[in-house]
């Protein structure tokens, strides 16, 4: 497959801060690639400078093959961008702002005419294209900044935070139509909802201080930083005397208990039976295998303590 | 080639056509204000002023004043709100247009709006008062407003770009805009100065464009010292705040 972006050692420092630091990383074309990490890992900048609005400190990009330090206006020709505060114009209607935007990009009357209508029809916005963004919705604002990124047709789409704020409504609608690009173009997205990543993506960067800590599909990632084995038991009686025997039991890597159920750590699926022998099954109600979660996975890799 | 230039005017001046009654209403009360309080109220009091009456002497001056504070608050409210409140400057940026594009743009809408502007309070001017002038004579006029209005228009692009917090633009109107437009002879003639203040007063460009643009309504005159020093200034301007713009976008 089509290489559609291709990272090369990118470094930005801002005040002796690496804010990305020698990262390199291809994506492929047609795909949806999530990019994760906490505050101030270094996304936002990441996309910055894939988009020219920044320039590296060392390194370069290429999108679909033009550099993003030599050849700017061919890059910026072949890209939609939804930034994560929307920014349109609340002087301009909601088909002005479009119309703007394709003027910008040298379209003719006859080509966007048609490419709006469509775009507004898909969003749901074309009872409302006469009306001002500030009239709107934040679902609705966020879906007019979605459709004017992709007027002029866009092969390669970055779209940072794209449901920050949303109602689950709006949110599940924005992945929908995202969902419904998939192929058209390839799609590159930072998010803080896991959730959406699983959803989303067809590959997960997760990053941290500037640079690439794991890289894979959700899947690959859960079964490779997934360590321990987590089970959910629950009893129907005795359930202080089980919390000593499990308490006593080596093989337990973690303990917590919430009434009568347990959650528990085993470093390995093996240590299943030593534990099953220990408690038996007669006051046993349920016992089942909790999958990890990406979020695990990403506290995990980037600790818990919050960031600024 | 400056397509983008033209586009990003072209959104700028539908935005004013929404608005435009609004907009001269506004604009034209402070100056005809300031015409009817001057002008005709102190008629009584000051007949003429080098020989022309004084409610003549301070309308070219009152017509340029406006196009000129029209220019540069537009330019600096326009940019300082695209790029810190509604970040449509980022927009802008993503968009296959370059940083020239975006900088003459707001430039030329500053530019325009001051002209619009200028024109309107001329217009009322002409209507309301006995204020006549010959045609060859406005043409002569309109090198100064334009050169004028550019100059300023370039000033409030650099503010905008600069001036993060919106108080300071306010402030640099306050305190550098209204004085350099007040000092340079809207309302008194400049041999009012000391001989020895006197060649650097008619150094400044505001005193180019005011004075100029007098001596050119009123008698017809194009100074080759004034047009000289506001094309210069207009050239250094544009340069500046093309590069400031380029600077500050790249920071």
């Amino acid at each position: 497959m089509r290489t559609a972006l291709s990272i090369q050692s990118i470094t930005k420092v801002y005040d002796g801060l690496r804010a990305v630091d020698s990262l390199s990383m291809e994506v492929r074309a047609g795909t949806i690639f999530g990019l994760l990490g906490p505050n101030g890992a270094g996304k936002t900048t990441l996309i910055k400078i894939l988009t020219t609005l920044m320039r590296p400190t060392s390194g370069d990009a290429l999108v679909e093959g033009h550099s993003v330090l030599t050849e700017g206006t061919a890059v910026r020709r072949i890209i939609g961008v939804v930034p994560q505060e929307n920014n349109l114009d609340r002087y301009l209607t909601a088909r002005e702002n479009l119309v703007l935007h394709a003027r910008m990009h040298r379209m003719r009357r006859r080509e966007f005419t048609p490419r709006i209508d469509e775009l507004l029809e898909l969003i749901g916005l074309s009872g409302r294209q006469h009306d001002f963004p500030d009239t709107f919705s934040g679902g609705m604002q966020r879906r007019l900044v979605v459709a004017r990124s992709l007027v002029h047709t866009p092969r390669v789409l970055f779209l940072d935070e794209p449901t920050a704020g949303l109602d689950p409504q709006s949110r599940r609608a924005l992945w929908e139509y995202i969902q419904s690009l998939r192929s058209k173009m390839t799609i590159f997205l930072t998010t803080h909802y896991m959730e959406e990543a699983e959803e989303l993506c067809d590959r997960i960067v997760i990053m941290d201080h500037g640079a690439s800590l794991a890289d894979g599909t959700a899947t690959e990632l859960k079964d490779a930083f997934a360590h321990s084995h987590l089970y959910e038991l629950e009893f129907r009686a005795n359930t202080d005397r089980y919390e000593g025997v499990l308490r006593s039991l080596p093989c337990i890597e973690s303990l917590e208990r919430k009434g009568n159920v347990f959650r528990l750590s085993l470093p390995a699926e093996e240590h299943l039976k030593p534990l099953m022998d220990a408690i038996g099954s007669a006051d046993i109600k349920r016992i089942c295998l909790e999958e990890p979660s990406l979020e695990e996975v990403f506290i995990q890799l980037t600790g818990r303590k919050v960031r600024e | 080639m400056f397509r983008g230039a033209f586009t990003i005017w072209g959104r700028d001046m539908r935005v004013l056509r929404r608005s435009l009654f609004s907009e001269l209403l506004a604009v034209i009360a402070y100056p005809l204000t300031l015409y009817l309080a001057f002008g005709v109220g102190l008629k009584g009091y000051i007949a003429d002023v080098d020989g022309i009456p004084y409610s003549l002497f301070i309308a070219p001056g009152l017509i340029s004043m406006t196009a000129v504070s029209a220019a540069f608050e537009e330019s600096a409210w326009s940019m300082w709100f695209h790029r810190r409140v509604q970040r449509t400057i980022e927009e802008y940026r993503v968009n296959p247009i370059s940083v020239y594009d975006i900088v003459i743009g707001k430039i030329v809408s500053g530019f325009s709006q001051g002209a619009i502007k200028g024109m309107a309070v001329a217009g009322v001017i002409f209507l309301v008062t006995p204020f006549r002038f010959p045609l060859e004579h406005f043409l002569v006029y309109l090198y100064f407003i334009a050169f004028g209005s550019m100059v300023f228009s370039c000033c409030g692009t650099v503010c905008g770009t600069v001036i993060d917090k919106p108080e300071n633009i306010g402030r640099v109107q306050g305190v550098v805009i209204v004085p350099l437009i007040f000092l340079s002879g809207i309302f008194f003639p400049l041999s009012s100065y000391p001989g020895s203040v006197l060649p650097f007063v008619r150094m400044i460009p505001t005193t180019a464009i005011f004075e100029g643009a007098r001596l050119a309504l009123l008698r017809g005159v194009m100074e080759p010292e004034y047009s000289i020093i506001l094309a210069v200034t207009a050239a250094v301007s544009f340069g500046l705040a093309v590069w400031i713009f380029n600077r500050k976008i790249e920071e």
